[in-house]
């Protein structure tokens, strides 16, 4: 048995018999709004990119990888981890990142004042990452397991020269992505563990 | 395994506090971390603002902390992610590369042109945006508008050269004429990008005066000062309730109702009206003029059998005693109706006011015979509807003959074809 077979969620042990039906479109719909925040975070990282200038959006940009305080992208080794921890994981790098993209949201105004979509999305992405974060935790919380302590509140650093300004936030909208992905993929796991 | 709270998430999630604020610092100073790599780089100047045309010398400095840091030689540049020529780049040390950019041109994007200090294997060490364009112009032809005296909107535009490459920030700026201080508009892009809304506390009777700033990375620039009373460019809401039918059986002619905007409902004693009519498949419009101070109009000389659309608008002069022109407000949604049905064809159409006499010499004569009528007493009820009543009766019994003699023809046709064979 795999470490992962060893860490099944047995969903049915964790809810009545009563609210399984509901502990189960609790599920679903979290997967879906993560499906759903999935594509919209592809469509931020392509707008973001057009806004910046070449070479942002060419084939060829490859980027450092910038150190954003308080969040890393999610760990190869995590597939190891169990199902409910990597969701604790998950929930708290949403959290972390609705400020990020907060930030970024205010940072691009003053680059891009006119780029009107850009600074829409980065301002509902900031709304939904907490949101898709919440949901899991209403999950966790059902299911017995507590949210992971929150992380670090990000703290962008002052006068930042503006091509690393550009930087910060194709790499926070890289994040972003990154995580969402994670959750679904992770949620996916659930229900299909769970769910049978 | 569940973690207990406050265990901490294990993996990929929080950096220690000593290498946030090591990170924090190394952003603060323009440099990157190359991947893995312990090097540094700082390209300088960072963020330059520069005019169009005008020449730049950067550098690319490699802070060495580690044996494997690149060198100057392997070093290249990018702009706007494309390579630049060699002969543009000069080693001036071991670690720092330098750049020398002539005749530049307008930036290629508001957020700044991407200047990329490369190492061999394309890595990007550091980077620094340059913002090339020109300072801004006075702003010009600055008109504004007032919705029914309760607001004011600005509109302007950018000076003759229009583009100036940078971000440039326009600021409607306003004050009473001899009086008060200087307030800011807050409310842009109402109707376009170079417009403001300033959407209430406007005195009347009390002459404003108007300008607007510019302002960009390279200078500013202040329009001249427009001085008016929002008296003077009042507008209103487009007609209220317009209707359009047919004047009894006339198939030439459409009646117009409308009532007027309420918002200035008892200001509107010289207000003028303006109707404009449209063949239903045709884009081209006609404008009937002088309307003057009412709310009905009748279309004359249309086309029978076709749908017509219809719009009015209103200019509210004299309002309060203003001596200039008003401003018209927008067309009213179209309305349609439809002329009766006929053979006959329809002529041009003007406008015939209902009891107005058209400017067509018949209905001049016939009015002045009907006015001559009336003065001696002998037809003292003859009026133009009664004339028009006359018409449609005409016209009817005009296709009665029509029918008759058709039917009368083909009854002789077929009497001299003989009786039809079985």
């Amino acid at each position: 048995m795999s470490q992962r077979e060893g860490n099944k969620v047995d969903l049915q042990s964790h809810s009545s018999a009563s609210s399984f039906p509901h502990l189960e479109a609790k599920i679903r719909q979290t997967h879906s709004l993560a499906r759903l925040l999935t594509s919209y975070a592809e469509q931020l990282l392509q707008e973001y990119v057009q806004h910046q200038g070449d070479p942002f959006g060419l084939p060829s940009f490859s980027p450092p990888g910038l150190p954003v305080p308080g969040l890393n992208s999610p760990a190869p080794t995590r597939s190891g981890l169990p199902t409910l921890e990597r969701l604790q994981l998950d929930a708290a790098a949403l959290n972390s990142l609705s400020p990020l993209l907060d930030t970024i949201c205010h940072l691009q105004a003053d680059l891009n004042p006119f780029a009107c979509r850009l600074l829409r999305r980065l301002e509902d992405a900031s709304h939904q990452s907490r949101a898709l974060g919440s949901a899991v935790e209403v999950v966790l919380g059902v299911l017995g397991a507590a949210p992971g302590p929150p992380g670090p509140h990000p703290i962008l650093p002052e006068s930042p020269g503006v091509f690393l300004v550009k930087l910060l936030g194709y790499r926070v909208c890289g994040l972003y992505h990154e995580w969402v992905c994670c959750t679904e993929g992770d949620l996916d796991q659930l229900m299909q563990e769970g769910l049978g | 395994m569940l973690r207990a709270p406050g265990g901490g998430l294990r993996q990929g999630a929080a950096l220690p506090a000593a290498r946030t604020m090591l990170a924090l610092a190394l952003l603060a100073f323009g440099a990157l971390r190359a991947g893995a790599g312990s090097y540094l780089a700082v390209i300088v100047p960072q963020d330059p603002t520069l005019l169009i045309g005008s020449s730049l010398h950067a550098t690319c400095s490699v802070s060495v902390s580690s044996g494997d840091a690149p060198t100057a030689e392997g070093l290249y540049w990018t702009l706007n992610g494309r390579r630049l020529a060699p002969e543009l780049s000069q080693v001036l040390n071991a670690t720092t590369l330098g750049l020398a950019l002539a005749n530049l041109n307008g930036s290629k994007q508001q957020s700044g042109d991407n200047l990329v200090c490369h190492a061999r294997d394309g890595s990007i060490l550091a980077g620094s945006c340059l913002y090339v364009g020109l300072p801004p112009e006075k702003p010009v032809n600055i008109s504004c508008w007032s919705k029914n005296m309760k607001d004011l909107t600005c509109r302007w535009f950018p000076g003759t050269q229009g583009e100036t490459f940078l971000h440039t920030n326009y600021t409607l700026k306003y004050k009473l004429r001899w009086y008060g201080q200087d307030n800011t508009c807050q409310e842009y892009h109402t109707v376009g990008p170079y417009s403001c809304h300033i959407p209430k506390d406007l005195a009347l009777f009390t002459p404003y005066e108007i300008w607007v700033e510019a302002t960009n990375r390279l200078g500013s620039a202040r329009s001249e000062v427009v001085t008016l009373d929002i008296l003077d460019v009042v507008t209103t809401d487009p007609p209220p309730d317009v209707h359009v039918s047919r004047v009894g059986g006339l198939e030439d002619q459409l009646s117009v109702h409308w009532n007027s905007p309420p918002a200035l409902k008892d200001f509107l004693f010289q207000a003028k009206y303006q109707i404009r009519y449209r063949v239903e498949d045709s884009v081209e419009w006609k404008v009937v003029d002088d309307v003057s101070n009412q709310t009905s109009c009748r279309l004359a000389g249309l086309k029978p059998g076709t749908v017509y659309f219809v719009q009015v608008r209103c200019n509210p002069f004299g309002i309060y005693g203003s001596k200039k022109a008003g401003i018209w407000s927008e067309w009213s949604h179209p309305t349609a109706a439809s002329t009766p049905r006929s053979e006959r064809q329809g002529s041009s159409g003007a406008c015939e006011p209902r009891g107005e006499p058209s400017s067509m010499p018949v209905r001049r004569e016939l009015k002045q015979f009907l006015g001559w009528l009336k003065k001696h007493s002998y037809c003292p009820n003859l009026s133009f509807r009664l004339y028009d009543q006359w018409r449609a009766w005409m016209q009817k019994s005009h296709k009665t003959r029509n029918q008759d003699e058709g039917l009368l023809s083909s009854g002789r046709r077929s009497a001299a074809r003989g009786p039809s064979r079985r």
